[in-house]
């Protein structure tokens, strides 16, 4: 996986240390900025009928990104985190047992949402540790906010997966 | 004189005897109708939440009394048997004979026990009415004539299907279903109602009501002729085609819809192949129009468009990577569902009107796609979904971790390998059954016994394959655990496959209503297996487009882009069948016509202005 994705140790360490609701969702941001960049370069390196896929994921971490970002503005931020986590979101799993796949030349819609998903999953793993190691409070609301994010675009990578590799495609 | 006798002309007294009435109180007959019979044919009534607007009625009225009406806002799924018609009744033909009644497979219409109406002159519309559950006048009457099992006109059981019993059949590839008797397709014939739902929900709209008809009336010649007009692939889908015209059957409302997959089959098999070929023929040009045409891939797709283009007068020559032709009726499909003989018959015929196949010869290697677009007027590319897709979970790259398709492929071209004492098969598809039920028969050829698990993600309430599948490969010793989420396929410490671990899969859909399935890592299961079988999704291998190609193609979500009729976004290349459209046989041949139809217009296009 790449060093920037969200999940990595470094990464870990580096969003642990913050202390502050905005500094926080400033390091989360750039990983979706990060995440955002990734796929965007990825796009001319695959193979036009694969586009579509890597577009649509760089299209996620920016719809991502500019959430992350107009909650950092919001002034009832605490209020509204705390609103959003009211509905826990079921990690459903699903992807869990598909391999973390080498993004080489060769690579194939397969690839690609298997990277996605492995991403996702790493992230929210690690903001729903960070929550489980933060005493209750609004820092730990909004690690589990961020850890709930996660898990809804796992979901619905997951959705995608299946549709595409298990049952031949989208509408059919 | 008067020529009147006497006693005609009555007496001269008679005009008095009249004047008596005059003395008499006048009677007045009540406006609301004395109480009648209990089956009494008064006017209609007709529950429009039964009704599926069949037009059954309509086509049994000897006095032509029924019109159909299409009423905006109701449902209209041809699919699904439904069309947005009601039927309207003029009594100034009706003769109340209640056969409306009696042949609607629905029970829908029925008569009342009401038969007073007038009305003034400038109100005759009123005698034509559109019976709804109210009745005539608004006015809750009993009901007359309605249906009884006595007179009920539609026979709502089908002829029985002889077939091999899973003892006899579960060693050996010899085709299951025996057929109709000619006999059996009369009396299966004569339940059709010919409504025409199955016309409508067929995608290639065969003309299933004719030629059930034709059948009816001993003329299996007449029938093939009549499904000859859109299906050239009569035998393959007499035998496994996906028959929506039975789900939209008007008589499956009530009992067991009309055998028109069987009936189709027996009409071709009671014909001669020689025969078959000498109707499919009729209306081929009896000219050569120059044009050549090259269609890449020789399933139901590519070879309808080649039928059809050919019988215009083109040069159309089809290229094949495999051995022989039929792409995935042939490699995808196995042989106790359809007999390669008549899979063969079917391309007889195709070829027999001129359409040239080219097997071995692989498009993309052998010849360019650029080779073609100089060659060819046009090109035609319908190679199918022939590749599996793998789960890619740990261990699913073992040796003995495989793809349905290709072990499909393997056993119709005759290759061996070792059939392993025991399988897993991921997959609950009906290509997943397709190679479970495979690998039962050679497992108990060579064995005496059957060891294969069959293991699908979704549950026996949304399982994909057909039924009639699940409940064959039952039978034969198959066995099939619905929602198991694939784990990892385990290897022991010397490298040799132990079999699959699957979870538990505790929800199916989300709150969308969308595939969403959930594990649950408690409920965790080995099943013993020295091979495992992905049976999963498929998908097409453009590597035959080449960089260049692909490039300049447009695509819509990893799927090659065309439009309707098969048009990419290059002048020159059309694509149909599966690639586009996802796996059905009678899809592919409705496809099939639809780019045979935009090419035949793009070549008349371009003569003229050349002309």
């Amino acid at each position: 996986m790449s060093e920037h994705a969200e999940g990595h140790s470094a990464s870990y360490e580096r969003i642990k240390s913050k202390k502050s609701l905005a500094e926080i969702l400033e390091v989360a941001t750039s990983f979706e900025q990060k995440a955002f960049e990734f796929y965007t370069d990825l796009i001319p390196k695959v193979s036009k009928n694969l586009r579509w896929l890597v577009e649509e994921l760089a299209v996620e971490e920016q719809e991502h990104f500019a959430l992350f970002t107009n909650l950092a503005k919001d002034p009832s931020i605490e209020e509204q985190v705390k609103q959003q986590i009211q509905t826990p979101v079921e990690d459903r799993r699903f992807s869990d047992y598909i391999q973390l796949p080498d993004l080489g030349d060769n690579i194939d819609d397969q690839a690609i949402l298997q990277y996605a998903m492995g991403r996702e999953d790493a992230a929210m793993k690690q903001y729903r540790e960070l929550s489980d190691t933060t005493e209750p409070g609004a820092i730990h609301d909004l690690f589990e906010f961020l850890a709930n994010e996660e898990t809804k675009h796992k979901q619905e990578l997951e959705k995608l997966y299946y549709e595409l590799i298990h049952s031949g495609g989208p509408g059919n | 004189m008067s020529d009147i006798s006497y006693k005609d002309k009555g007496s001269i007294l008679g005009p008095f005897k009249s004047l008596s009435f005059f003395s008499r109180k006048p009677v007045t007959e009540p406006f609301e109708p004395r109480i009648a019979a209990d089956n009494y044919r008064g006017f209609h009534v007709n529950d429009w939440d039964v009704c599926i607007g069949c037009s059954t009625c309509q086509k049994v009225c000897d006095n032509a009394a029924i019109t159909m009406i299409k009423i905006p806002g109701l449902p209209d799924d041809p699919v699904m048997g439904i069309r947005n018609e009601r039927p309207a009744i003029d009594y100034g033909r009706c003769c109340w004979c209640g056969l409306c009644v009696d042949i609607c497979p629905t029970s829908s219409i029925s008569l009342t026990q009401e038969y007073v109406h007038t009305c003034r002159e400038n109100e005759l519309d009123s005698y034509f009415i559109l019976p709804d559950p109210n009745g005539m006048h608004n006015k809750l009457f009993p009901k007359g004539w309605s249906k009884t099992g006595d007179a009920d006109l539609v026979d709502l059981e089908r002829q029985p299907m002889a077939e091999m019993e899973p003892q006899s059949r579960s060693d050996n590839f010899d085709e299951i279903v025996d057929g109709f008797t000619k006999q059996q397709a009369i009396i299966e014939a004569s339940r059709c109602v010919q409504c025409g739902m199955c016309h409508d929900s067929c995608p290639t709209n065969m003309h299933a009501p004719e030629y059930i008809r034709a059948i009816w009336e001993g003329d299996a010649e007449e029938a093939v002729r009549q499904m000859y007009r859109t299906n050239p692939f009569s035998h393959v889908c007499g035998r496994v085609c996906t028959h929506r015209c039975e789900t939209a059957c008007s008589i499956g409302r009530r009992g067991d819809p009309v055998a028109i997959r069987w009936l189709k089959r027996y009409a071709m098999d009671a014909v001669s192949d020689e025969r078959v070929r000498e109707i499919a023929a009729e209306g081929k040009a009896d000219f050569v129009s120059g044009k050549k045409i090259a269609i890449i891939g020789s399933g139901p797709a590519g070879l309808t468009t080649a039928f059809d283009l050919a019988k215009n007068g083109h040069a159309v020559t089809v290229y094949e990577a495999l051995h022989k032709p039929g792409g995935m009726t042939r490699y995808g499909i196995p042989e106790y569902r359809l007999p390669y003989d008549r899979l063969d018959a079917d391309i007889d015929v195709i070829k027999s009107v001129g359409v040239r196949i080219e097997c071995n010869v692989r498009i993309g290697s052998d010849i360019t796609m650029e080779q073609l677009r100089q060659d060819f007027d046009a090109v035609v590319v319908a190679i199918g979904l022939q590749q599996g897709r793998s789960t890619r979970i740990p261990g699913s790259d073992h040796e003995q971790v495989r793809a349905s398709v290709d072990l499909l492929r393997m056993i119709t071209a005759g290759e061996s390998f070792d059939v392993p004492e025991s399988v897993v098969v991921i997959g609950g598809g009906n290509v997943a059954m397709d190679i479970a039920r495979s690998l039962a028969r050679m497992q108990k050829s060579q064995y005496g016994k059957v060891a294969v698990t069959v293991s699908a993600l979704e549950d026996f309430d949304h399982f994909l394959a057909d039924p009639e599948e699940v409940k064959e490969a039952r039978e034969e010793g198959v066995v099939i655990l619905d929602s198991r989420g694939p784990k990892e396929c385990v290897i022991d410490k010397n490298g040799k496959l132990e079999g699959l671990t699957t979870l538990g899969v505790i929800s199916i859909f989300d709150d969308d209503g969308r595939f969403a399935p959930s594990y649950d890592e408690v409920d965790e299961q080995l099943h013993h297996g020295g091979m495992v079988i992905e049976s999963i999704g498929q998908m097409s291998d453009i590597s035959l487009f080449g960089e260049e190609l692909t490039e300049e193609l447009e695509w819509n979500r990893g799927r090659l882009q065309a439009d309707e009729d098969g048009v990419t976004s290059v002048s020159w290349l059309w694509s149909a069948g599966d690639m586009v459209h996802g796996p059905d046989v009678v899809h592919a041949v409705a496809d099939g016509h639809r780019v045979a139809a935009s090419i035949e217009t793009y070549l008349n296009e371009g003569s003229s202005n050349n002309e």
